[in-house]
């Protein structure tokens, strides 16, 4: 069996927003050397989501609108303080949240050395606290 | 909407600085007190973005005497300065070293930077030390370039607060008339004290990046619009505040949203954003 990892980073331009990563699951599959198997896409931030969607920059706006509609930015959230361990103001309650909603990871199964999705899903990197430099990690695992 | 000059920044988490500096790795974790990991210098250029910012005032904090370290040198400040044309350098010296007014000339005319910072609570001097502070204010009013002090709460595990209460500038203020200060944080949480001075005194201003608990709305809100109230704000400060976020300490963008969140009229907003600041630093711009 294979167990392919890999930590890619990404800079992130906007307060939010979503980065498509299908071309870079699809390389690391691709060169990955497995033939028949799972590829899991993480974020290794909490204020980050994955998720799947039809690439279209309409939904985009949309996914992100019902977000900030969901989890509104004026409530009385009780993370909102000083936090010793960060030496930072912890302000950002919001992002966790909407972070929580949709998730930290999405998976595929690969055949034939192949993503096996549908021709509509596309894979996002979700900027919910940006912008900032982040990282996500590719892990592909099968039979090779 | 014009966009925003940012009066209080740390260049603290700049990976491109930290990353072949360990002594400044280690001042910012252990005296200023950020342990976040770094970021490339276009983080810190796209929060600006994202803010409306268009430059930022760096501020480096010269702690020599205090804990052997400087929090960002002046030398670095000005190489960033010069890389960059929307960053503003600011100096530090350390007011308990001799030399102190002379390293802030040098500073001023050799590297460029065009104010002062200092830190009481940090730097553990005594704000109305007429031997050791006063002769830095006197170099810093003869350059003609602003002071921005921290007063108030700090969040650094090593820094005094009880040396940071703003009243004790008044002192300063009346030696030298003409020296331009900045109060950060609006000396909270003696907002009222530091208030009092820059009502009585038109050359002291006041910074607004208040955060104690809450979101950067609650606290600003709390300060200036229950503790001071818009109306004093608007009919005797309204050249007197300035917009400062304290980055990395709080997020920029949080800042500004905060605020616009209370509503101010056009033209107040536009003094508090940009153009005192701009009044301050002596940037030439045509108003409209």
């Amino acid at each position: 069996m294979i167990a392919k990892l890999e930590r890619i980073g990404l800079q992130t331009t906007r307060d939010t927003q979503l980065i498509d990563l299908t071309p870079t699951v699809l390389e690391v599959v691709a060169g990955s050397g497995v033939c028949d198997g799972r590829v899991f896409v993480n974020t290794l931030h909490t204020t980050t989501a994955i998720t799947v969607n039809e690439g279209l920059p309409d939904l985009e706006d949309d996914l992100l609108a019902l977000l900030a509609d969901l989890v509104p930015p004026d409530r009385p959230y009780r993370h909102a303080r000083f936090l010793h361990a960060d030496g930072q103001m912890a302000v950002n309650a919001p992002s966790h949240l909407r972070g929580a909603l949709l998730g930290m990871h999405v998976s595929f199964p690969v055949a034939d050395g192949k993503v096996v999705r549908g021709s509509r899903q596309t894979i996002y990197f979700v900027e919910l606290d940006g912008p900032l430099f982040r990282e996500y990690t590719v892990q592909v695992v099968g039979e090779r | 909407m014009t966009p925003a000059i940012d009066i209080h920044t740390h260049p603290l988490q700049i990976e491109e600085l930290v990353r072949d500096d360990p002594a400044l790795a280690r001042a910012v974790r252990e005296v200023f007190g950020l342990k976040m990991p770094a970021q490339p210098l276009r983080t810190f250029l796209l929060h600006m973005d994202a803010a409306d910012i268009d430059r930022a005032v760096l501020l480096p904090i010269d702690c020599t005497t205090a804990h052997g370290c400087v929090i960002v040198s002046n030398e670095q400040i000005a190489r960033l300065a010069e890389a960059e044309p929307r960053f503003i350098g600011f100096a530090s010296v350390d007011p308990n070293l001799p030399d102190a007014p002379r390293a802030l000339e040098h500073a001023v005319t050799s590297y460029g930077l065009r104010g002062l910072k200092l830190d009481p609570a940090l730097q553990r001097f005594e704000i109305d030390d007429e031997r050791h502070a006063f002769p830095v204010y006197a170099r810093c009013a003869e350059l003609d370039v602003p002071l921005l002090i921290h007063c108030g709460h700090t969040w650094s595990p090593v820094g005094r607060a009880t040396l940071a209460h703003p009243l004790r500038l008044e002192a300063v203020v009346q030696a030298f008339p003409t020296l331009k200060i900045v109060i950060a944080h609006f000396g909270w949480p003696w907002v009222n004290e530091a208030v009092m001075l820059a009502l009585r005194y038109p050359t002291v201003h006041l910074d607004t990046s208040i955060l104690f608990s809450g979101t950067p709305s609650e606290s600003i809100r709390q300060a200036l619009t229950t503790t001071i109230g818009l109306d004093t704000l608007d009919r005797s400060l309204s050249r007197q505040v300035l917009f400062g976020s304290n980055y990395p300490r709080v997020d920029p963008k949080r800042v500004a949203w905060a605020i616009d969140d209370l509503g101010l009229r056009p033209a107040l907003r536009q003094r508090i954003f940009r153009d005192n600041a701009a009044d301050l630093l002596g940037l030439e711009e045509k108003r409209p």
